[in-house]
């Protein structure tokens, strides 16, 4: 028995022995050059520099410019494709976001506002934290209380020193940027700095390789364009995923109900303040986004059309600018009009072909998941790169797996956002509607209400949103905490790290400079 | 030029300290002057001397950063490169100041023409938004209490070494790796024969008064002038 079963492995091994010379994956085509497109391939260019990466994009498409908040997970991305912080700062006229800010998503009263920073609550046990908080000073925020975030935001200060190392902070931090000059910076290190090969052309149509994948792609003005793996980043066109491989797309519009946007941009005056945040502020069908870079603000107003008109939104959004951007000349802004489906591919990896970006899916920005949702997704793809085609059908698998896992975490931790308020309009009393909560979003509820999020909810290694991100939303929108049941001991320790992010609080807001101050003298520096 | 206030949050409520390090910012100095309180975490670090003002004839103690005025070998650039920094560095721009009438309690001045005065928004705020100190204005007037208290201490350890005849002149020369010489002169340093040569009495006397630590302790700092010797050589080789 022991003899033959060696033999058969001998057998499967010579097998696979010739196979991984004849499909070694070494040549990697992307379509698209927008931010999934640049990104991807400047980060899969620094991560894998043994392969050949071709970017192809069309010349005369206007790229959408998805997201322009990104997560804290952009610092390493951008040390590891080699980008000083300085220089980026400057050329994608960016500023540091600390967190998002949910403005009237309770009641829809003045002061109804709630904090969720970058920067994690301190390590402790958080029913311990909870406890502490209610007995101490249960009228402070849950934000205040976890991080010294909460106070430096509120006096837009910067998360770090210009004297610290390159992506170094006193706090957790991404950024706010200009995504058309990001795309930018990345084609031209990309090109320059990491060796990416760059057409600009049209794709033409699709040389299929025998075997259902892709050989190589026709190209208006060139040879056709041959490549081992092909990255869709074509945004909502997907020529490949979509149009090609016509893979399914999941909608998930029953419960994520916006599907227009109304997007402005207002100039700033150069002394004025730079918020330290994302500013999300509900409306009767929807919310609002204000993001602060250095020269303007970007402000949108995202609403789901069954409940709200295109005019109701205008006049939504033309409120808001008068309240809360006074100089802009409403008379000259012309908002661009922007309609989105919401869900995502069945499969993202499909043959030899991964779809990266919108083509892959898209959600609201609430959150601010477009752009992490690439880097996560190069970094799965970089860091188990296939060697040859059979090991590209584990990794497909494996890749279609943890994405639809991811995914369904944003529709679900988008939604909570929705669940938890208590404003009465028709549009956020749907929002509650049992039907549209999903079925493990509702169970965590249920375990929430006597125990809090935990790394029992959410534990893998890089879960999209962490526990911490759930607290920040459940105790910021005043879910109730649960029930006490530690020892007066654990209390009192938990007591002493609050009291420890009291200190930190006062040291930070006095030795950190504003956002403004920051990026002036950065300016001043580079004249 | 110095422009000496009387900090307080009326006038100095949104000012910030630059508190990185920096030639530009007053830390290009060859030495500061120390007290006898600070000698053991100076000894790991830097050379401790003591030096006679000629018109008073009193002396002080130094801890030495370099070998000729405005040198300092600590400092590369906005990086201070020993693990510790003397009070009377850390505590700048700040000082001691003497209250108009008698027997009131030391303040805290501020000379707001010190480069360390921040004028672009950076740097750490002294007062916060409701005119309270920061743990940085709480942390400074400790290390000016600190060095109040040990200028005030360092008379009776004067006088002790100059009741035991402890101080002898010293005189260091340095040959440079690339043929130069540099001499420290004017510097004194403590007698190590009469120091192991003192009586039981002597001893007695130096330990009641809590003397003889500090005194082992600049003793012990002498050797770091080998440090302060590699440091030229690295500058001569780098130059």
């Amino acid at each position: 028995m022991a003899v033959r079963l060696s033999s058969l492995l001998q057998g499967a091994i010579v097998h696979y022995g010739s196979q991984v010379m004849a499909n070694s994956i070494q040549s990697v085509v992307i379509v698209g050059g927008g931010t999934a497109g640049w990104l991807s391939a400047c980060l899969l260019a620094a991560k894998r520099p043994e392969l050949s990466i071709t970017l192809v994009e069309a010349p005369d498409i206007p790229t959408i410019g998805v997201g322009e908040g990104t997560w804290p997970t952009m610092r390493d991305t951008l040390a590891t494709i080699g980008i000083p912080e300085a220089e980026f700062l400057q050329k994608c006229d960016a500023s540091f976001k600390q967190g998002s800010r949910f403005d009237g998503w309770v009641s829809g009263a003045d002061d109804d506002s709630y904090l969720h920073p970058f920067t994690p609550p301190p390590p402790a046990d958080m029913r311990a934290l909870l406890a502490a908080w209610q007995a101490g000073a249960a009228e402070t925020s849950f934000a205040a209380m976890m991080a010294p975030q909460s106070a430096v935001c509120a006096n837009d200060l910067a998360p770090r020193q210009r004297a610290m190392p390159d992506y170094a902070g006193a706090l957790n931090y991404g950024y706010h940027l200009d995504a058309g000059k990001f795309a930018a910076l990345l084609a031209h290190h990309g090109i320059n700095k990491l060796g990416v090969k760059w057409y600009s052309d049209h794709v033409t149509g699709v040389i299929e390789d025998g075997e259902g994948g892709i050989s190589a792609l026709h190209l208006r003005g060139s040879p056709p364009l041959e490549g081992d793996l092909f990255l869709d980043c074509s945004g909502h066109a997907a020529l490949l995923i979509g149009r090609h491989f016509e893979v399914d797309w999941i909608d998930r519009s029953d419960i994520s109900f916006n599907d227009r946007a109304l997007a402005v941009q207002v100039p700033c005056q150069a002394d004025s303040a730079v918020a330290s945040q994302t500013v999300g502020t509900a409306h009767e069908a929807g919310w609002l986004w204000d993001i602060a870079l250095p020269t303007r603000r970007g402000i949108g107003c995202v609403y789901s059309s069954s409940f709200l008109s295109d005019d109701g939104a205008e006049r939504v959004l033309s409120d808001y600018l008068r309240k809360h951007a006074p100089g802009a000349d409403l008379a000259n802004l012309s908002p661009r009009k922007l309609a989105f489906a919401t869900g995502h591919r069945r499969t993202f990896w499909h043959r030899n072909c991964l779809a990266i970006g919108l083509s892959a899916g898209f959600i609201e920005p609430l959150e601010a998941s477009a752009i992490v949702m690439i880097e996560l997704s190069i970094k799965a793809l970089a860091e188990n790169f296939p060697a040859d085609t059979p090991a590209m059908e584990v990794s497909a698998v494996r890749f279609n797996d943890l994405f639809r896992y991811r995914w369904d975490r944003i529709v679900e931790f988008l939604k909570l956002h929705y669940v938890l308020s208590r404003r009465s309009e028709p549009y956020w009393l749907a929002q509650r509607a049992e039907t549209s909560i999903p079925a493990r979003l509702a169970e965590q509820l249920v375990l929430w209400r006597s125990q809090p999020p935990s790394t029992w909810d959410f534990p893998q290694i890089d879960e999209i949103f962490s526990a911490a991100s759930q607290q920040y939303v459940l105790y910021g929108m005043g879910f109730p905490v649960p029930p006490v049941r530690e020892t007066e001991a654990s209390i009192v320790t938990a007591a002493a790290r609050l009291a420890e992010v009291r200190e930190r609080t006062r040291a930070l807001t006095a030795a950190l400079p504003s956002n403004r101050t920051y990026l002036a003298a950065l300016a001043a520096q580079a004249a | 030029m110095s422009n000496h206030q009387i900090l307080n949050p009326a006038d100095h409520g949104e000012l910030r300290i630059r508190t990185e390090a920096g030639m530009e910012l007053g830390d290009g100095v060859m030495a500061c002057l120390t007290i006898p309180g600070e000698f053991r975490q100076l000894q790991g670090e830097f050379p401790i001397v003591f030096r006679r003002d000629i018109e008073s004839g009193s002396f002080s103690a130094m801890a030495l950063f370099g070998f000729e005025n405005g040198e300092n070998l600590f400092l590369e650039g906005n990086r201070w490169t020993a693990r510790y920094r003397p009070l009377a560095l850390a505590i700048q721009p700040f000082l001691v100041g003497r209250p108009a009438s008698e027997g009131g309690d030391a303040q805290v001045h501020i000379d707001m023409d010190h480069p360390r005065i921040s004028s672009n928004g950076e740097g750490t705020r002294v007062f916060d938004g409701e005119g309270k100190p920061t743990p940085f204005l709480e942390d400074i007037a400790d290390r000016l209490g600190a060095l109040h208290e040990g200028h005030q201490e360092s008379i009776a350890f004067f006088k002790a070494l100059a009741r035991h005849e402890l101080l002898e002149p010293f005189t260091l020369d340095v040959p440079l790796r690339n043929g130069a010489r540099h001499s420290l002169v004017g510097f004194h340093i403590i007698n190590e024969e009469k120091l192991l040569s003192l009586s039981a009495d002597g001893l007695a006397d130096l330990q009641g008064e809590g003397h003889l630590l500090p005194i082992y302790m600049s003793l012990a700092s002498i050797s770091q002038f080998a440090e302060l010797v590699a440091r030229k050589n690295e500058r001569v080789a780098d130059g």
